[in-house]
């Protein structure tokens, strides 16, 4: 039976159970970003709301896609994934306000996503799959069983990334 | 949290609290102008809300919703929405063009228009009232109207509000014409600063 493993804002989740779907719903300027390791099962899923960290910061680093990336990695590695073998899948950073007046200074998905490419750049990850930027808000499900990332969105059919 | 930052709060709150009941009240009469027909408001309720509770309030963050986004400048910042589940949203726009509830079935031009003209409306007349109980003076900016899932609406405050802050403020008012009415949810997010110079004057 199918289990559903809400993935809060800011916040990252990782499972083996092959029931398990992990969903981050209604994402606007957030990235979902998702890891897997075919060979072990392990599902991993972030939903972060911001590009950097700030140096120095107390926040919460899951709420960053550069900090919350390597969370992630760090707990799948622990949990037995090897970098080598994660398959990587995004969607999300979306710019939601397209107004005039408004695009200057809100391109925050556009900054998420430019973050999720840099910091997978540097930890030499590529993307399998992604559905990102535009203006509007998607749901991510990440399915345990096989990795597969299927989005929603308001007025359209549920697909795969 | 400190007792000094409880405190705080607490200030903020109570001042938020005047604030909002004269503002929304304002608000009503300048919507009743625009409409030509006496537009009331409910005593608006403030709360604070920590973020993560902020979708599941308005039905799940895959809800469909209309928010009406503003953002406030001048001698005090901040942001403001309006946000409403979207069968609300058509019941508002019956009610802002005095139509028979159910007459408005999607949001087209026109209809963007009055929401729009709600949003500009509420917030001049909630931003007239913080100048006249802070002397601080301030302007909305043209709002944008944003249809989607409430989840995707509300990034847009958490992203460029203060992160440190785990909780905004909310106002629940309920909007009421010949014995019809509509809720709507009004967010009211002060840049840091801000709450800090509010703070001091009081």
């Amino acid at each position: 039976m199918e289990k559903i493993i809400t993935v809060g804002l800011g916040e990252y989740a990782v499972s083996q159970d092959p029931d398990e779907i992990l969903v981050a719903y209604g994402l606007g300027s957030c990235v979902g970003i998702g890891m897997y390791d075919q060979r072990i099962n392990l599902a991993g899923l972030l939903h972060a709301l911001l590009p950097i960290h700030p140096m120095g910061s107390a926040d919460q680093q899951s709420r960053y896609v550069d900090t919350g990336i390597k969370l992630l990695m760090d707990e799948m590695a622990r949990k037995g994934a090897d970098r080598s073998r994660l398959i990587v899948r995004m969607a999300g950073g979306a710019n939601m306000l397209v107004a005039p007046g408004f695009t200057g200074s809100f391109n925050i998905g556009t900054r998420n996503i430019e973050a999720a490419y840099s910091t997978l750049y540097s930890l030499k990850m590529s993307i399998a799959g992604k559905e990102v930027g535009g203006t509007t808000g998607r749901t991510v499900k990440f399915y345990v069983k096989d990795g597969r990332m299927t989005i929603r969105s308001i007025g359209n059919q549920e697909r795969e990334v | 949290m400190t007792n000094s930052s409880q405190q705080f709060d607490e200030e903020l709150h109570s001042l938020l609290v005047v604030m909002a009941k004269e503002g929304i009240l304002n608000a009503a009469k300048g919507m009743s102008d625009m409409v030509g027909e006496q537009l009331t408001v409910s005593q608006p309720l403030v709360k604070r809300i920590p973020i993560r509770e902020i979708s599941n309030l308005l039905g799940g963050p895959e809800a469909e919703a209309v928010g009406i986004y503003l953002r406030v400048e001048g001698q005090i910042g901040g942001q403001m929405m309006l946000v409403v589940p979207y069968p609300k949203a058509l019941e508002l726009v019956d009610l802002m063009m005095s139509v028979p509830i159910g007459t408005t079935q999607t949001l087209g031009s026109i209809e963007r228009s009055a929401l729009q003209e709600l949003g500009n409306l509420t917030g001049s007349f909630f931003l007239n009232a913080v100048a006249a109980t802070t002397g601080l003076n301030s302007r909305p900016s043209p709002p944008a109207v944003l249809v989607d899932m409430i989840g995707a609406i509300i990034d847009i405050i958490l992203a460029t509000s203060d992160t440190l802050s785990e909780t905004v403020l909310m106002l629940q008012a309920k909007f009421m014409r010949d014995g019809r009415e509509a809720d709507a949810d009004f967010w009211i997010i002060p840049d840091r600063n801000t709450i800090e110079n509010m703070v001091k004057r009081e």
